[in-house]
């Protein structure tokens, strides 16, 4: 489960979008759901982005954390909605606190798994390129890129050892918990990153021509649709600097 | 034409060199095995033909490489890499993309070529290599032979002069490794160069031109492979090699138990698709049981299964009149996975095998070091152990929380002659306490320990059955199984 969340599957894609689109959209919702940028102005728009990530979840195929997602996202809302102002004290804070983190940390991080789980590494590469970063930033971002299924692929097999040399929390205690499972990934993970590492030079990676990538990217309607709706904030904020909604 | 000069090398973490003095020629057009036991210095030589030695590996190095002209030591990786195309023994960690059209076009893209080149390329090679089914497949998906196929085809699609292979066929079964010989003899049919270094030797002896036996660090003989494969067994057996042939003899088998272990409804399925159908199943106690089948076949999915790892299974298992279910299963089996680095936690071997431990067990925690030949090994950290080692920690510590079902993964994959036999003598001395199961693809290891074979075909048991006379052959004529000739044939290339 895990794995498939993080890797990228290149059937079941959906709705493509472009990889430049979705990492504009990730920025774009970072500032301003995460970071809550603009304030009033921008806060009738906040509910469209917020249902961003479920629709290209749906269209990615990946229903059940889209449902998990707007299941989480709406009882966070909800719950402001109808305790929040019947509420005092501690409890009042503490529904104040978690729902404000979920509904603001939880559709940025939505994003951000759909941006991992369906964007290949060649896509990404190509998406860099395209915008003109350095190969010295591009390679070792692919190669974090090709790492997170292999992470998970790795952190499943040692979480089934685990589980039959009976290690669980009741007997030990939450730190060796925490080493019994990093001191293995960190092994295995160096020792795929080296051997990756090889391979990969192997083939004339890190060399003084230009890489080409074949890798076919381009912005389609539904690219222009999402930039032009994460243009909107950013107009906002400028037209108030001008002094409009004063 | 590889010329090597008087080349030692010592890597920086080790104390010995690795290899010393070595010259020699390998013509254009020549395929050469290298052979000879673990640590011989086979890897280490194919590393300085493709140039990871010295500009990735480093250490102290003498001598001189030249590869068609070319300096290896002193041209930059990416220079080599255009001459040298090389082909890795883990199909796990050598993609880097998660596409296969991406990993086949990954080596031209870093040479720039332009785009429609890298088109046409990737066409021929894969028309070429037959392999059109995976093209635009998620490399996760593909099986270990799959894997190796892509790879070759990313290696071929950069036309480069040289091919180095290291320990390729490591984890593929009986089908895929005929897929890989067809695959060497096409490039032969190019006139390219090809360096192969590999333990199991029996698929090469009718596709490679000479045989460097490598000793120590040191070439101990260079012969053409008529002369190698005149050798007596004998022979073989002194330079510590793998048999030359798939002919093994079948063993006395050892007395059985007669009791028996009840599987029942063991099926499982990810999606749709039910990848596991045995509705019943009679293993024999105390044996040790040869799990075989292609790649795919249900042969991991049914060792999960019997260990309790899968959460959604329903089946269950009858040992000793007991109706074991899931949970059951996960405290009385452990598989020792084959990379067994995923299952030792602590930061001593003592502590290892002390984890999880049952108390009654307490007075045999010696007794079991000294069976397992970890005794003097105690205080170290078990990551530093070598693989045999590591091994032998997992299998300790699974006899001392009284696991009465060990399931090994590909137990010898990757490993010479006498850590072979060793592994196989290690698991012999478990039969009759523990029920064994071992998933394997390597028939010298079943000739030497196992009593029974499980012969699993898409999720179905198609044979099991005692490893006598008879049930021999059957093995041995699932190892020697027809390849599906679906490689374009040398004549048509030409």
């Amino acid at each position: 489960m895990l794995s498939g969340m993080f890797q990228a599957s290149i059937k079941n894609r959906g709705l493509i979008l472009d990889p430049r689109t979705k990492f504009l959209l990730l920025f774009t919702m970072s500032i301003f759901v995460l970071g809550g940028a603009g304030g009033n102005i921008t806060s009738y728009l906040m509910p469209v982005f917020c249902a961003v990530p479920a629709i290209a979840l749906f269209s990615a195929k990946r229903i059940k954390p889209a449902i998990v997602y707007l299941l989480l996202f709406s009882g966070a809302i909800l719950t402001t909605y109808f305790f929040a102002g019947r509420t005092h004290g501690l409890a009042h804070f503490l529904i104040i606190g978690i729902c404000g983190i979920l509904s603001r940390f939880l559709p940025c991080i939505m994003m951000g798994t759909y941006l991992i789980s369906t964007t290949t590494v060649s896509e990404f590469t190509a998406a860099m390129q395209r915008l003109h970063f350095s190969e010295k930033i591009i390679i070792p971002l692919s190669v974090m890129f090709r790492f997170f299924p292999t992470v998970f692929d790795e952190f499943r097999s040692i979480n089934m050892a685990m589980k039959m040399r009976g290690i669980q929390f009741g007997g030990v205690g939450a730190a060796k918990m925490i080493e019994y499972r990093l001191v293995p990934l960190m092994t295995c993970c160096v020792k795929i990153g080296e051997e990756l590492s090889a391979a990969a030079l192997t083939r004339g990676l890190g060399g003084e021509v230009k890489r080409t990538n074949i890798c076919k990217i381009g912005f389609h309607l539904q690219d222009y649709l999402v930039l032009s709706l994460c243009v909107i904030p950013y107009l906002l904020l400028v037209l108030r600097c001008f002094g409009l909604f004063a | 034409m590889i010329q090597l000069k008087n080349v030692s090398f010592q890597y920086d973490e080790t104390q010995t060199s690795s290899l010393q003095h070595i010259s020699c020629q390998i013509p254009d057009g020549q395929c050469v095995l290298l052979c000879g036991e673990s640590g011989c210095g086979k890897t280490t030589l194919t590393r300085l033909i493709n140039g990871l030695i010295p500009h990735y590996y480093e250490g102290n190095l003498q001598g001189e490489v030249v590869v068609n002209g070319l300096d290896v030591l002193t041209a930059e990786l990416y220079e080599t890499a255009k001459l040298v195309g090389s082909v890795f023994q883990n199909p796990r960690s050598q993609f880097f993309c998660v596409d296969t059209t991406s990993e086949i076009a990954f080596g031209c893209e870093n040479m720039g070529l332009p785009e429609p080149e890298i088109r046409t390329r990737i066409q021929n090679t894969v028309q070429q290599l037959n392999i059109q089914q995976l093209l635009d497949r998620d490399i996760f998906e593909l099986s270990g032979g799959e894997k190796q196929k892509v790879a070759c085809a990313s290696v071929s699609a950069f036309q480069p002069e040289v091919f180095v292979l290291d320990e390729p066929t490591s984890n593929l079964d009986v089908t895929a490794i005929e897929d890989l010989k067809q695959v060497i003899r096409l490039w032969k049919a190019k006139g390219k160069t090809i360096v192969i270094a590999e333990h199991r030797l029996y698929w090469l002896m009718d596709v490679c031109d000479r045989v460097l036996y490598l000793k120590d660090g040191q070439i101990a003989s260079d012969m053409p492979v008529e002369q190698f494969r005149a050798l007596p067994s004998e022979k073989i057996v002194e330079m510590g090699l793998r048999a030359l042939q798939l002919e093994l003899p079948a063993r006395k088998l050892p007395p059985v138990s007669a009791e028996t272990i009840q599987l029942r409804d063991f099926s499982f399925s990810y999606d749709a698709e039910p990848i596991l159908r045995i509705p019943t199943l009679t293993l024999p106690k105390g044996g040790i049981i040869a799990v075989i089948g292609h790649n795919g076949a249900g042969k991991s999915t049914f060792t999960h299964c019997l260990c309790g790892l899968e959460p959604r299974f329903k089946g269950y298992a009858v040992i000793d009149g007991r109706m074991l279910r899931r949970k059951a299963l996960l405290r009385e089996g452990y598989l020792v996975m084959q990379d067994v680095n995923h299952q030792l936690f602590c930061e001593s071997v003592e502590e290892e095998v002390r984890l999880g431990m049952r108390k009654e067990n307490e007075p045999r925690v010696t007794e079991v070091l000294r069976q397992m030949d970890l005794l003097n090994l105690t205080d170290r950290h078990p990551m530093s152990l070598s693989g045999g080692q590591k091994q032998r920690a997992a299998i300790a510590s699974a006899i001392l929380s009284n696991k009465s079902l060990l399931v090994f993964d590909e137990p010898t994959s990757g490993l010479d002659r006498r850590h072979m036999e060793q592994t196989g003598a290690l698991i012999s001395t478990l039969q009759g306490n523990k029920t064994v199961l071992i998933v394997t693809h390597d028939l010298e290891l079943i000739a030497q320990c196992c009593t029974h074979v499980l012969y699993l075909e898409h999720g179905s048991v198609k044979e099991c059955c005692p490893l006598d006379e008879e049930g021999f052959q059957k093995v041995q004529s699932f190892f020697g199984a027809t390849p599906d000739c679906s490689i374009v044939s040398e004549e048509e290339i030409k």
